[in-house]
């Protein structure tokens, strides 16, 4: 069993919290925007609803094993067999989102800042500072969350406040965009935007109990919804549903608007800033939690040694999409769409599997 | 092995020190020339003819502050080369060809469209320009009614040396006088794809100083408080021969008209972005005096919109503050007993130039500049059904009520102004108890 250490509410809020909302820097959303027009800001509170619904499920799930985390359940539930090929498929499931995620960093990165610098000395600068993480381990990822968090939301909440003169909310109407049926339909499907919350499962183990996983669980998710919400409301009343469906990166458009007099204006460095050191956390959490994951899978102990090849596993993983329709058409629709089917999908088999085969921990505590 | 470990940590730091310079993408500032702005004209051997003016970073561009050598293109402090071809970008590889550094957009602060170029659409060189990284939200839109490249030749700074700030300032009037709108690119892409209305861009044109009539003066010369006055045709001499007046109407992305400085002020309060300006008025009492007020809105305009029988109704209400600036006639009009109706004066005067504005966009361009459409879009439950309704092409069917309220808040330093006296004086003092 990999030692993971012990953290508490804060770091676990922070990393969570950061982990939902790094999307918002990228094309997030455009995508929502595109599908929804003007009623984008509350589509993404219809997912963020259903992510909500299905975080009670996980939490239903993790009460009836208080002492186990979702990996061990996945085991418990469906037997060894079946447990392990479930957590393997999360592995690599896992090392497929952040090699897209680094793929998306790249593409947007290379777009607004750095349009001559080959994508590899992108990545595998980036992958170092993943891979240096992923060696601290758990722990070290979820503090260095916890710091940086503040940073993150205060410098994202001073970019829609500088801003402000840019917003006219009149740009909201038509109230219903494309309808209120696609709105539903699409905000029901994009709860998979919200699914990283399975994660917090898997780390359940160090947190303090399951009073403290419920709590982080819930409100993330409200964090995550509403600090969506706020940003598309103020992407749709700064370039209206028609710019702001075709911006790469609405938020950093916003930082680019900002202008206050001559003396201040160009801020848009700080927004680079912020970015760069969410995307770092993001998918170093989400490295770590793939490399826990393939541990689990063959009883490996220590998950150092497979540090290198994940690195270069999730390095090769970055250089499937050929352009950036592959990323925006396929990887992303797979990662923010349907990547439901396996991070929800399948925990709420194993609860209903649990329920009809009766499945509970014999000891329930009430503490993980 | 502590200390191998500790020899491969510190290595290793030194390498990661080596990408922080971003060695790829890395620019030292004066590798590369700064475009200030660009100026798009017909072409003749090829698509387009493209103006650049950029800095030099030398105190006087080397030929004198406000002059220049003629063949080089020097101007005050900057550099104008044209060039010819078949894009807007393109035409940057092709000036490369010919400046040592460089030409990049970051620092752009001016796009100028020709009007020529502009009537026939400028969509498809605006387009390329929102793709492209260097181009800011902020460089300013303005179409100029002779050649933009002329334009760009006369856009000198005689006052201070650095051109970029001079730019800057110059479209920072447009908060002073309100004659002009301060159109941004950012803000003229998201009209050109709006559903709500449609875009403008800032009026420009070129003093030849031939305006200014040098006859024999005129014993008593009309009083025209109210002038309109195209763009290049100021009465004036002195200073730079560029001036920015009035605005440019788009339908889409093709100018279909003009207002004039006095209607872009009306447009730009009915948009609530009207700063602040100075207003003259014929005194009713006495005709051949005048007195001047400085106008600003007290708060955004209030717009709302319904549907009556598929037709638009929209309301318009402002609230204007003023301060009396000037009375000529020295009349009492900003103490209680005069105010009221002095206000009312005012009130009438603003609602029917907004109103005079509006018939004028609807009738004769048929372009919701004012971007009603944002709050006739309420109206609409779904996109769909604003679009199928096409606001855009309804804009002349609407019905605009429009409401002014003044406050006349302040008069200067004076307050209730003692007359002049003179041997003739006797019978004004009396008219003003």
């Amino acid at each position: 069993m990999i030692k993971e250490g012990r953290f508490g509410f804060m770091e676990a809020f922070s990393i969570m919290a950061i982990v939902l909302v790094t999307k918002i820097f990228y094309g997030s959303p455009m995508a929502i925007i595109k599908y929804l027009g003007t009623a984008a800001w509350y589509g993404t509170l219809i997912s963020c609803v259903g992510a909500l619904i299905f975080f009670t499920l996980l939490y239903l799930l993790m009460k009836r094993f208080p002492q186990q985390d979702l990996f061990q359940i996945f085991e418990t539930v469906t037997g060894k067999l079946i447990g392990k090929s479930l957590i393997l498929i999360f592995a690599v499931f896992l090392l497929y989102k952040a090699g897209i995620n680094i793929t998306e960093f790249t593409a947007v990165l290379k777009v607004y800042s750095m349009p001559f610098t080959p994508p590899s000395m992108i990545i595998l600068p980036f992958l170092i500072v993943v891979a240096a993480m992923a060696y601290v381990g758990l722990e070290g990822i979820v503090r260095t969350a916890h710091i940086f968090f503040y940073l993150v939301f205060g410098s994202l909440i001073l970019i829609l406040l500088l801003a402000i003169p840019s917003y006219d909310f009149n740009y909201l109407q038509p109230v219903l965009g494309y309808g209120l049926a696609k709105t539903i339909e699409t905000g029901i499907i994009r709860t998979a935007a919200y699914d990283e919350i399975v994660f917090l499962a898997i780390i359940i183990r160090s947190l303090q109990g399951l009073q403290v996983f419920r709590k982080v669980g819930y409100l993330t998710l409200i964090l995550g919804g509403l600090t969506f919400s706020v940003c598309l409301i103020c992407i749709l009343a700064a370039f209206q549903y028609t710019v702001g469906g075709e911006h790469l990166s609405g938020m950093y458009q916003l930082s680019r608007v900002i202008y206050f007099t001559r003396f201040f204006q160009r801020i848009e460095s700080i927004f680079l800033f912020v970015w760069v050191i969410s995307s770092v956390i993001t998918v170093a959490f989400i490295f770590y939690i793939s490399l826990n994951a393939y541990s689990r899978v063959f009883n490996i102990s220590n998950h150092r040694p497979l540090i290198l090849p994940f690195t270069f596993l999730t390095f090769m993983f970055a250089f499937i999409p050929n352009n950036f329709a592959q990323i925006m058409e396929i990887h992303l629709r797979v990662l923010r769409e349907f990547s439901s089917v396996i991070f929800i999908f399948i925990p709420v088999m194993v609860l209903l599997l649990a329920l009809i085969r009766g499945k509970k921990e014999v000891k329930t505590s009430g503490k993980a | 092995m502590e200390k191998l470990k500790k020899i491969i940590a510190f290595m290793t730091i030194c390498m990661l020190c080596l990408g922080l310079p971003g060695c790829y993408d890395a620019i030292e500032i004066d590798e590369e020339v700064y475009a200030l702005s660009i100026g798009v004209d017909k072409g003749i051997n090829n698509a387009i003819r493209v103006t650049f003016q950029y800095a030099t970073y030398m105190e006087d561009g080397g030929g004198g502050m406000g002059g220049g050598d003629e063949e080089s293109g020097e101007v005050g402090g900057t550099i104008v080369s044209t060039v010819e071809a078949a894009s807007l970008l393109e035409a940057i590889n092709v000036m490369n060809a010919a400046v040592n550094r460089q030409v990049s957009l970051m620092h752009a602060k001016m796009l100028i469209f020709s009007e020529e170029f502009a009537r026939e659409g400028v969509g498809r060189y605006i387009e390329p320009l929102s793709r492209f990284r260097e181009v800011r939200e902020l460089m300013r839109i303005v179409v100029c009614n002779g050649k933009a490249q002329d334009f760009i030749k006369e856009n000198k700074s005689l006052i201070g040396s650095n051109p970029s700030k001079a730019l800057e300032l110059m479209f920072e009037q447009s908060k002073n006088t309100g004659y002009f709108p301060d159109m941004i690119f950012g803000d003229f892409y998201v009209d050109l794809l709006t559903p709500y209305g449609q875009p403008v861009a800032a009026y420009a044109g070129v003093n030849d100083f031939k305006q200014l009539d040098e006859g024999e003066e005129n014993e008593k010369p009309p009083l025209k408080p109210e002038v309109d006055i195209e763009p290049g045709d100021i009465p004036r001499t002195g200073g730079t021969k560029k001036e920015i007046f009035g605005l440019a109407v788009f339908d889409g992305d093709r100018m279909v008209g003009t207002l004039s400085q006095n209607e872009t002020r009306f447009f730009l309060m009915g948009i609530g972005e009207f700063q602040r300006g100075f207003f003259t008025f014929v005194d009713e009492n006495e005709p051949e005096l005048i007195y001047v007020i400085e106008a600003q809105l007290a708060r955004k305009p209030s717009i709302n919109a319904r549907m009556a029988n598929g037709v638009p109704i929209i309301g318009l209400e402002l609230d204007i503050n003023i301060d009396i600036i000037s009375i000529q006639s020295r009349r009492h009009y900003e103490q209680l007993n005069n105010i009221e109706g002095f206000e009312k004066n005012l009130a009438t005067y603003f609602e029917q130039g907004l109103k005079k504005t509006i018939d004028k966009t609807q009738k004769e361009y048929n372009a919701d500049i004012f971007h009603f459409g944002k709050k006739v879009a309420g109206n609409f439950n779904t996109i769909q059904e604003l679009d199928d309704y096409n606001w855009i092409g309804h804009y002349q069917e609407a019905i605009v009520n429009v409401s002014v309220s003044v406050n006349a808040r302040r008069s200067g330093f004076i307050y209730g102004a003692t007359p002049i006296r003179s041997t003739e004086s006797k019978k004004g003092v009396e008219e003003q108890k």
